[in-house]
């Protein structure tokens, strides 16, 4: 009983590393070790680059559609280049807030590189607006059953809220919550709207 | 220590009460001679209410319907229309009957006085031509299915030797206003009455064992969070923690489970019907989910992402080990665990992307599918005599609800509803 007690002790610092058998297409899949948590803690930063454990191909340039096709090819591209055009973040008619979602694989709650790309812009417009704070909204497609689809949800915003933590945003800044499959960003049944549906939606307080 | 000796003293309490109501419950082994080992379906014979006096026959001939039409409720029955001539002045023509394959002989007679009705009612085993039962019932004219479904209780019991869904209460979610709210009907369907009103989102709900209390999840603080309904008063109560809660089931009247996240992760507690958090159960990197209690309340299935994706498990609740109970598929969830307590009913997402319904044996044989090819077809419920199981699908287009025999037969809608219908729970008979 003791030895289970201790292994969930180290639980939340694994909520990123995910679950799922999509998480070969990702490479954020194991970032995450107990050291790199300690110093994020500061409140204000400057915009900060991924930290060393996520893999170097994050740091690649910022998300231009013709070059994250490989990393994750179920996401909404088009309507991406609509968001880019318009603002320079947001990814469709839904998102109205200066800071991007990110998208996530069918029953995966783990970081692709283009999702962490997407949460480092996040984190440092959190830190050019220090009066800024989000609530996380964790959504899912409609596959899956929807009890599960709230765990994943919470999953996601879970995963987003860490790793913009681990980048320097407060915590009490992030709320997150989980909406599973409730509230569909797009209701058709197309791959490209169930991939419009899978996300940590950010809306800006 | 604690939790350990009241689950003990809840097995003594339940061991006192449940093995004096089975030592009653069998009638002298009758229901042996006509329920065979491995037989589909009992033949019935069913005889038009005879009119003994005070009415016009309306009155028989709706007791009529409704039996008729609760009989053919649960998947136990072929019931036949028989000649005239199985019966004449000198007694009941078992031969005759035989030859028609039936086993069992329905007839009865209507009296109404006053508004007051009294309905007597005769069962004949065909097999061994003789009366199985007789017994009188009553009720007011204005009333007339409580009186009917007496009958088809008592019927079901005799010949099974188990108690049936009649009386039973299914709980299940409806669109219908706009919102996800929860519903109630009877058994068959009949009788929606909507019980909540947050015009938010409502989830998930599960009536008590002894009825007197509903839980569900509820979006009305703008996240997911335990309601506990009584379901006299229709007073509500909101579990709070942070984080999120999801999918309650009751392990008896006085206990729920749902799952919590305010430690981090998600995973599954035991809480009092008023809501007070009591005991954690899981202990497991990554999602634990939908738990579903045994009979005697020691085991809890659930599903659990502790090894990637969705499976469900099962838990001992006095040791904690937890062992894998389904290895078809990726994605298995939604466990109900069936009330005669040897079978878990869930729902698999197919290799094609299709949702079904399975079977399983508690001790991970006989699988057994029981939806194909007919839409996406999740959230099986067992009914409280285990003989059917209410789903939810949209092999119509649209989500609803469907009730089927226990292994797949007889796939029928439950109710003709606007909006969609999801996330059925049949009510239980546990104490």
């Amino acid at each position: 009983m003791k030895k289970k007690i201790n292994g969930f002790l180290i639980l939340p610092l694994l909520v990123i590393a995910g679950c799922s058998s999509d998480a070969a297409l990702s490479t954020s899949g194991s970032t995450v070790t107990p050291a790199s948590l300690a110093p994020a803690a500061s409140p204000s930063v400057k915009p900060v680059p991924p930290p060393p454990p996520a893999a170097p191909v994050a740091v690649t340039p910022p998300a231009l559609p013709s070059v994250s096709s490989a990393a994750s090819p179920t996401t909404p591209s088009s309507s991406e280049q609509n968001g880019l055009s318009q603002s320079g973040y947001g990814f469709d008619q839904w998102q109205t807030g200066p800071v991007g979602d990110v998208f996530f694989e069918f029953d995966s709650s783990v970081l692709s590189s283009k999702a962490q790309e997407q949460l480092a812009k996040n984190a440092a417009w959190f830190g050019r607006n220090t009066s800024k704070s989000a609530r996380i909204e964790g959504h899912c497609d409609s596959r899956g059953t929807s009890e599960y689809n709230i765990a994943l949800g919470e999953r996601r915003s879970t995963s987003a809220k860490e790793y913009m933590v681990r980048l320097g945003v407060a915590s009490p800044r992030l709320e997150t919550v989980s909406f599973g499959e409730e509230r569909p960003f797009d209701s058709g049944k197309s791959n490209e709207a169930m991939a419009k549906n899978r996300r940590a939606h950010f809306v800006v307080k | 220590m604690q939790f350990y000796r009241n689950v003990i003293s809840t097995i003594f309490a339940l061991c006192l009460f449940v093995i004096p109501l089975h030592l009653v419950a069998a009638p002298e082994g009758e229901y042996i001679i006509i329920s065979k080992k491995g037989s589909e379906n009992i033949t019935l014979a069913l005889n038009k209410l005879d009119v003994q006096r005070g009415d016009d026959g309306k009155v028989a001939h709706s007791l009529d319907l409704i039996i008729r039409d609760a009989l053919a409720f649960p998947a136990l029955f072929t019931i036949l229309a028989p000649q005239v001539t199985v019966q004449d002045n000198s007694g009941i023509n078992y031969s005759a009957l035989g030859s028609i394959n039936a086993e069992v002989y329905v007839r009865g007679t209507v009296t109404t006085i006053a508004g007051n009705v009294t309905l007597d009612m005769k069962v004949y085993s065909i097999g061994a031509a003789k009366l199985l039962f007789s017994k009188t019932y009553s009720g007011k004219e204005t009333q007339l299915r409580p009186v009917g479904h007496a009958f088809c209780a008592d019927l079901v019991e005799h010949l099974t030797g188990r108690r049936s869904a009649f009386g039973s209460k299914i709980v299940f979610v409806s669109n219908k206003t706009g919102f996800k709210e929860i519903y109630q009907c009877d058994f068959d369907g009949k009788d929606v009455e909507q019980l909540t009103s947050s015009r938010s989102i409502s989830l998930t709900p599960a009536l008590s064992p002894d009825g007197k209390n509903l839980a569900y999840t509820d979006y009305s603080t703008g996240r997911p969070a335990l309601y506990i309904r009584n379901q006299l008063d229709g007073k509500t109560v909101m579990a709070s923690k942070s984080g999120i809660s999801i999918d309650p089931a009751w392990r008896n009247s006085r206990e729920l489970a749902t799952t919590l996240s305010f430690e981090g992760d998600q995973e599954i507690y035991l809480l009092k019907s008023d809501g007070a958090l009591y005991r954690r159960l899981t202990r497991s990197n990554g999602i634990d989910l939908s738990p579903t209690f045994s009979p005697d309340g020691n085991k809890m299935a659930f599903v659990s992402g502790r090894n990637g994706q969705p499976q469900i498990f099962i838990q001992d609740l006095l040791s904690g080990e937890a062992r894998r109970l389904t290895f078809n598929g990726d994605y298995n969830t939604q466990p109900s665990w069936s009330p005669s307590g040897d079978k878990i009913a869930y729902t698999t997402c197919e290799n094609s992307g299709e949702f079904n319904i399975f079977t399983v044996g508690t001790d991970g044989a006989g699988l057994r599918q029981l939806t194909a090819q007919a839409g996406q077809n999740e959230s099986p419920s067992w009914s409280p005599d285990g003989e059917m199981i209410v789903f939810t699908s949209n092999r119509d287009g649209k989500k609803r609800l469907y009730t089927m025999g226990a292994t797949g037969r007889n796939q029928l809608a439950l109710l003709q509803m606007s909006g969609e219908q999801m996330q059925a729970f049949w009510s239980l008979f546990r104490k």
